[in-house]
């Protein structure tokens, strides 16, 4: 069934855009912006905030804030976090003015040293106040970097959860997988770098562009917030016949993914992907089974498509995901910013919420606000959206269950998933036994190399 | 092959490679000439990992069938199997051209061909096509089409594919031994063959192949193939849990699952022990009986409830009437109908092939299963090959003869 929205034609004309920022903190946070700034990345702004003068000038960002202008003056903040917190206070009509206007905040920051961790929560809450949705990007420090800096990071860490709507947050010590021990630091460090501006770029992308079947920060933010914020992020891309293939091989091989083992135990996983105009059905269809085999039968996948000229014959996949759900958390926190969303959103259409079977779902402009501004879909014929009940939510559904976690599907399932977790973890390393070099069988999510006992935790002997 | 009426039948296990060589006699009957065998190395989860070593195996069970049989063996039938082979069902259609009403043998190649276009990843490829109904102008219960009148001709098949290297090893391995692979068949096919009579196919069976590295099952409604599967998972798996949950080397707990191996919980007396003697016979660790049935049937009940599942799925369950038959090395673990009965709803037997003349008295055992399958494939092929005809016939009558039988 297609169903073409009424609002068709009114949107059409409509030329307001969603408008993003992304602000570095810190010297890692610019250099993540740099790397992103070199691999190209449009339809965002991006700025650079930093207390140390010399980093900041080395920047390629438009707009630089150099924070503790009195304080600092010029130099770093010393891995002090109240330092650098001081520093970002004092300017905080710069950093205002840099967020005013903006929909959508990402907030990129090492944690664990002084501008980073003291900075970022507080320019996430300025974001905040400002009524933008904010979603952060962090790295935590190797735990060779000592006690101190990761209990930095994890304060910080704590702080930009409680601004943020959503955090990403990238750990060094698996990052380091991405570069051999031989390998210099500066090559580490950049390898980690690529991987977070490919996930900036994947996020918006996800947020901007046009696409096929549509996913919006709401689904990003539901994906996200479920978890624990340990973030599960693959990108992959590739061309030539079997693209499809490789391209999802990639993603999965993604450090951040475990081999996409991790994916088994996500409650929903975000899969994007984008290609030139000859996408076909089939590469779509052989990427979401391929998929599927990843995960379990609970998790739920949100496909995105992206339709984008730019890609000429390439084929890229994105996954978005966030380990474990914590079901009391999800519970306690608070989320304003969500409720006054949900008040703003449309009604639901009676056809969404009444069709029982998927059904192809053609409408326009049906999208969540933010902070009452109506979000559109910049006009073209590629922006429809298509919606199909039994994968994509509907973004009513997606925000009501954040909301109101008791009676819907997240916390049912949330606790279960969690166990399944802990048992592979527990016991992966040593027990797949002589199955251990072989590829592994897994269905349904559960490996079934290791023995069923000891994942259905059946007490024997 | 030296003669026309003589077939061999390769299955490459995980646990053994056997061969058997079989005769088709006047009266239409198949005669078992010889089982070779041989224990297999270099192979996992029934797909060769190490090819030189698999290829020694492989010659060591042709050689033994040669000798047994007193036959030289130029042609297999090739069975394979491994977790990277998938199946669906799908519907080819034709429509005659204005002024042809009559449907010849062309059509039924067209329509064949065109259930075929489906998009798979470009490693795999499509190992068969197997009829499952026809429809002439939506007229169901077409058993034949050949020389029926009508405009459109439909068509049901149940399609199976996989990794089409992970398929060219197994082959490779048989033409470096200088043999021909007459056709590649995927081993639950081959065992159904071996285990079911028309009767069961009809009436609606589900047969699952629980073998030393893999589990393979296929499911027969009206006569027809209605759905296949494979999953990575067998005898070797339990045999590891055991190894892992009582911390025994490999070949000791392989030992003790065939030894003591059972699946019944709440069998053995509180405190009922079993003694692990060790090659001198000395007395060893002691580990309880019930410790060791619990192993086994958690890791057996996942197979045969993922096997449900998968049967559940596609809503297939209602349809066994004959019930569910398993076969294969695992299945001699006691009490699996039990279990296999609790988890399907319905009546589980463990079956041996079908009786055939011959050599067979020793081979009458779930073990031989698929090997002998491969035998009876080749055997029904050669029935549905009329000589006079073409080979464009002879394809067609093969493919619909024996999964209609």
């Amino acid at each position: 069934m297609v169903q073409l929205n009424s609002q068709y034609g009114r949107e059409e004309n409509t030329s307001e855009t969603r408008k993003v920022r992304v602000i570095g903190v810190g010297g890692a946070g610019s250099n993540i912006l740099d790397r992103a700034m070199l691999d190209g990345i449009d339809r965002v702004e991006l700025a650079t905030a930093n207390t140390d003068v010399q980093s900041l000038t080395g920047s390629v960002t438009n707009l630089k804030i150099q924070l503790g202008r009195n304080l600092t003056r010029g130099l770093g903040s010393g891995g002090d976090p109240e330092l650098g917190l001081a520093a970002a206070e004092e300017c905080s009509d710069e950093i205002q003015a840099a967020i005013a206007g903006y929909d959508i905040v990402f907030v990129c920051a090492g944690l664990g040293g002084g501008t980073g961790s003291g900075a970022a929560p507080y320019i996430a809450k300025l974001a905040k106040d400002a009524g933008a949705l904010v979603l952060a990007l962090v790295t935590m420090p190797f735990t060779f970097e000592g006690r101190r800096r990761c209990a930095q990071a994890a304060a910080s860490l704590q702080l930009v959860r409680e601004y943020s709507d959503a955090v990403i947050c990238f750990e060094n010590d698996r990052m380091a997988e991405l570069a051999l021990p031989r390998m210099g630091i500066h090559e580490a460090f950049a390898a980690a770098d690529v991987t977070i501006s490919q996930s900036i770029r994947a996020m918006s992308n996800l947020l901007l562009q046009p696409g096929l079947i549509r996913l919006g920060f709401d689904d990003i933010c539901s994906v996200i917030r479920d978890g624990d914020a340990r973030a599960l992020f693959g990108f992959g891309e590739a061309e030539g016949e079997n693209r499809a293939h490789d391209a999802l091989v990639k993603a999965l091989r993604n450090p951040l993914m475990h081999r996409g083992e991790m994916l088994a135990s996500a409650v929903n996983v975000i899969v994007q992907i984008r290609g030139g105009a000859n996408v076909n059905l089939g590469e779509i269809g052989n990427v979401m089974e391929e998929l599927n085999r990843h995960v379990s039968d609970r998790t739920q996948l949100m496909m995105g498509i992206a339709i984008d000229s730019r890609m000429g014959s390439r084929l890229s996949v994105s996954l978005i995901s966030s380990l474990g759900g914590n079901p009391e958390r999800l519970a306690k926190a608070d989320y304003p910013a969500l409720e006054e969303r949900e008040r703003l959103e449309p009604a639901p259409t009676p056809t969404a919420a009444a069709l029982p079977e998927p059904v192809v779902h053609l409408q326009l402009g049906d999208e969540p606000s933010t902070n009452g501004r109506k979000i559109e879909v910049p006009p073209s014929e590629e922006a429809v959206i298509l919606e199909s009940a039994g994968n994509r939510p509907s973004g009513h559904r997606t925000s009501k269950k954040e909301v109101v976690p008791a009676d819907k599907a997240a916390p049912k399932a949330a606790p279960k998933k969690i166990e399944a977790k802990q048992e592979v973890l527990q016991f992966d390393a040593v027990s797949r036994g002589r199955f251990e070099k072989s590829e592994p069988t897994i269905i349904d999510g559960q490996d079934l190399d290791v023995p069923t006992f000891l994942r259905r935790r059946v007490k024997v002997g | 092959m030296a003669r026309d009426n003589i077939f061999a039948g390769l299955e490459i296990g995980t646990t053994k490679v056997c061969v058997v060589v079989a005769e088709a006699r006047h009266d239409n009957t198949l005669k078992i000439l010889g089982v070779g065998n041989a224990p297999s190395r270099g192979i996992r989860k029934g797909e060769i990992v190490d090819f030189e070593t698999a290829k020694r195996c492989v010659h060591d069970a042709i050689v033994d069938a040669e000798e047994r049989s007193d036959v030289e063996i130029s042609e297999v039938y090739l069975g394979i199997s491994g977790g990277h082979i998938r199946s669906f069902n799908n519907r080819g259609v034709v429509v005659l051209e204005e002024g042809r009403e009559e449907i010849d043998e062309q059509d039924l190649e067209d329509v064949r061909t065109n259930a075929r276009e489906v998009s798979l990843p470009m490693e795999d490829c499509v190992l068969h096509t197997i009829i499952q109904h026809y429809y002439v102008d939506g007229q169901d219960g077409v058993l034949n089409p050949l020389g029926l009148f009508g405009k459109k001709l439909e068509a049901d098949f149940h399609i199976v594919y996989g990794i089409r290297t992970r398929i060219q090893n197994a082959i490779r391995c048989v033409k470096e031994l200088e043999l021909e692979t007459a056709d590649v068949v995927i081993s639950s096919f081959a065992t159904a063959q071996a285990v079911l009579d028309k009767n069961d196919k009809q009436l609606g069976a589900l047969v699952i192949d629980i073998g030393g590295g893999t589990t393979d099952f296929v499911v027969y409604v009206e006569g027809a193939v209605k759905q296949s599967g494979v999953i990575a998972v067998g005898g070797d798996h339990i045999t590891n849990d055991l190894s892992i949950g009582l911390k025994i080397p490999s070949a000791r707990a392989e030992k003790l699952k065939i030894e003591e191996g059972d699946v019944t919980l709440g069998n053995a007396f509180p405190g009922e022990t079993i003694v692990l003697r060790d090659e001198t016979g000395f007395a060893g660790r002691e580990i309880e009986r019930e410790t060791l049935n619990q192993i086994v049937h958690c890791r057996l009940r996942e197979i045969l409830e993922i096997v449900e599942r998968q049967v559940e799925a596609d809503q297939n369950l209602n349809y066994l009437g004959a019930g569910v038959f398993i076969t294969g090395g695992s299945s001699q673990l006691r009490g699996i109908e039990h279990l296999a009965s609790e988890v399907f709803g319905m009546p589980a037997r463990t079956t041996a092939p079908l009786p055939l003349a011959g050599v067979t008295s020793a081979f009458e055992h779930p073990q031989f299963s698929t090997a002998i399958g491969l035998a009876r494939y080749a055997h029904l092929v050669h029935l549905d090959r009329p000589i006079t005809r073409g080979i464009l016939s002879r394809t067609m009558k093969r493919l619909t003869g024996i999964f209609r039988t």
